[in-house]
């Protein structure tokens, strides 16, 4: 048997069979890396007013200046007193208005569910648990077949077990020590 | 062609199962979460607020307006009491339950364990501070002398009603 020529057989085949595994975890991994920056459920626009309102209103008027404020013709479905000074308003879809009295300031917030990423998350973060967490953990040793073959596709001069290209392996050794260590 | 083509067609079949295996089906009715809601007659948030030691570590079940939703994780929901300026906050671990954004200004009803979450008097300073800045309001920082106790509901099953 020649074993270099079945070890790139194997390597070809998993590849193929986890690419999409690895785009499920790199493009999550990317929006979960920069989850504090990006909301990655949510695209959340946000809108700002100067109101005039006190604490005398009725809720009824405070709803309707606020509608009024935003320009926006939509039903109500709750309102709730945070605080004495500050008011919300939900509408539908989700969307809410916070009247800040101390301020004097609105603020509408319009949430729309970003496609697909969310999913990716799910997954990601084995959240859908259930069967999930069995191909999460073939992708893992997966993974580390292709890692550990990936040693021996090339032979010569290029192999990653010579000076010419054996750096870049341990260079990538080199970065994640450095960090757990330093 | 004829190998474009049958590639074509293979991928267009990957992205068509992609996409209908994320479809967002979140807009459903009624959102169930966990296990079915059994027929334990609702304790107010208020009722529950006002002498919390009473139900510590008990199974309740509350009701009221959803007016908070964790917009990262959907791991938490905040409940409005039936008093004014409060409310009590259904926690989960992340995964368990994804409470979605939409679900804000709709009547949820929950079961769950009542628990404490002991703040220090440092936190609670920070806890305070925050809440004030929010708020717009004033906060000094020498009146809180003490930590105190944050109550919240470890639901196993809610319902998220339209």
């Amino acid at each position: 048997m020649n074993w270099f020529r079945l070890n790139r057989t194997l390597h070809r085949d998993i590849g193929y069979f986890c690419i999409s595994f690895t785009l499920v975890f790199a493009v999550s991994g990317l929006a979960l890396n920069h989850v504090r920056d990006i909301n990655p459920n949510y695209v959340v626009e946000r809108a700002e007013a100067e109101v005039n309102l006190t604490l005398q209103a009725s809720d009824a008027e405070i709803n309707a200046h606020l509608l009024n404020a935003f320009n926006l013709d939509t039903a109500v479905k709750a309102s709730y007193w945070e605080s004495p000074s500050r008011y919300k308003l939900f509408l539908e879809q989700g969307h809410t208005i916070t009247l800040n009295l101390n301020r004097q300031r609105a603020v509408y917030e319009a949430i729309t569910p970003r496609p697909i990423i969310p999913a990716l998350n799910r997954l990601h973060l084995n959240e859908v648990r259930q069967k999930w967490v069995v191909f999460s953990d073939v992708y893992a040793v997966l993974l580390i077949y292709l890692a550990v073959s990936a040693l021996f596709m090339v032979k010569g001069k290029y192999s990653a077990l010579s000076w010419r290209r054996g750096w870049l392996v341990l260079l990538g050794t080199a970065i994640p020590l450095a960090y757990m260590w330093l | 062609m004829p190998i474009l083509n049958k590639n074509k067609r293979v991928l267009g079949a990957l992205l068509t199962f992609a996409s209908l295996s994320m479809s967002d089906v979140s807009h459903a009715e009624t959102l169930h979460f966990g296990e079915a809601l059994t027929h334990q007659p609702p304790v107010a948030v208020s009722a529950l607020l006002a002498s919390p030691e009473a139900y510590l570590d008990k199974t309740v079940t509350i009701e009221g307006t959803v007016v908070g939703v964790c917009s990262m994780r959907g791991c938490w929901a905040d409940i409005a009491s039936d008093a004014r300026f409060q409310k009590l906050r259904l926690k989960v671990q992340d995964g368990d339950m994804v409470f979605p954004m939409h679900a804000k200004g709709r009547k949820a009803i929950a079961t769950g364990k009542l628990y404490a979450v002991h703040l220090s008097q440092a936190q609670t300073q920070r806890y305070l501070a925050a809440l004030a800045k929010r708020n717009g309001e004033d906060f000094d920082p020498k009146t809180v002398t003490e930590g105190m106790a944050i109550y919240q509901v470890e639901p196993v099953a809610v319902d998220i009603l339209d």
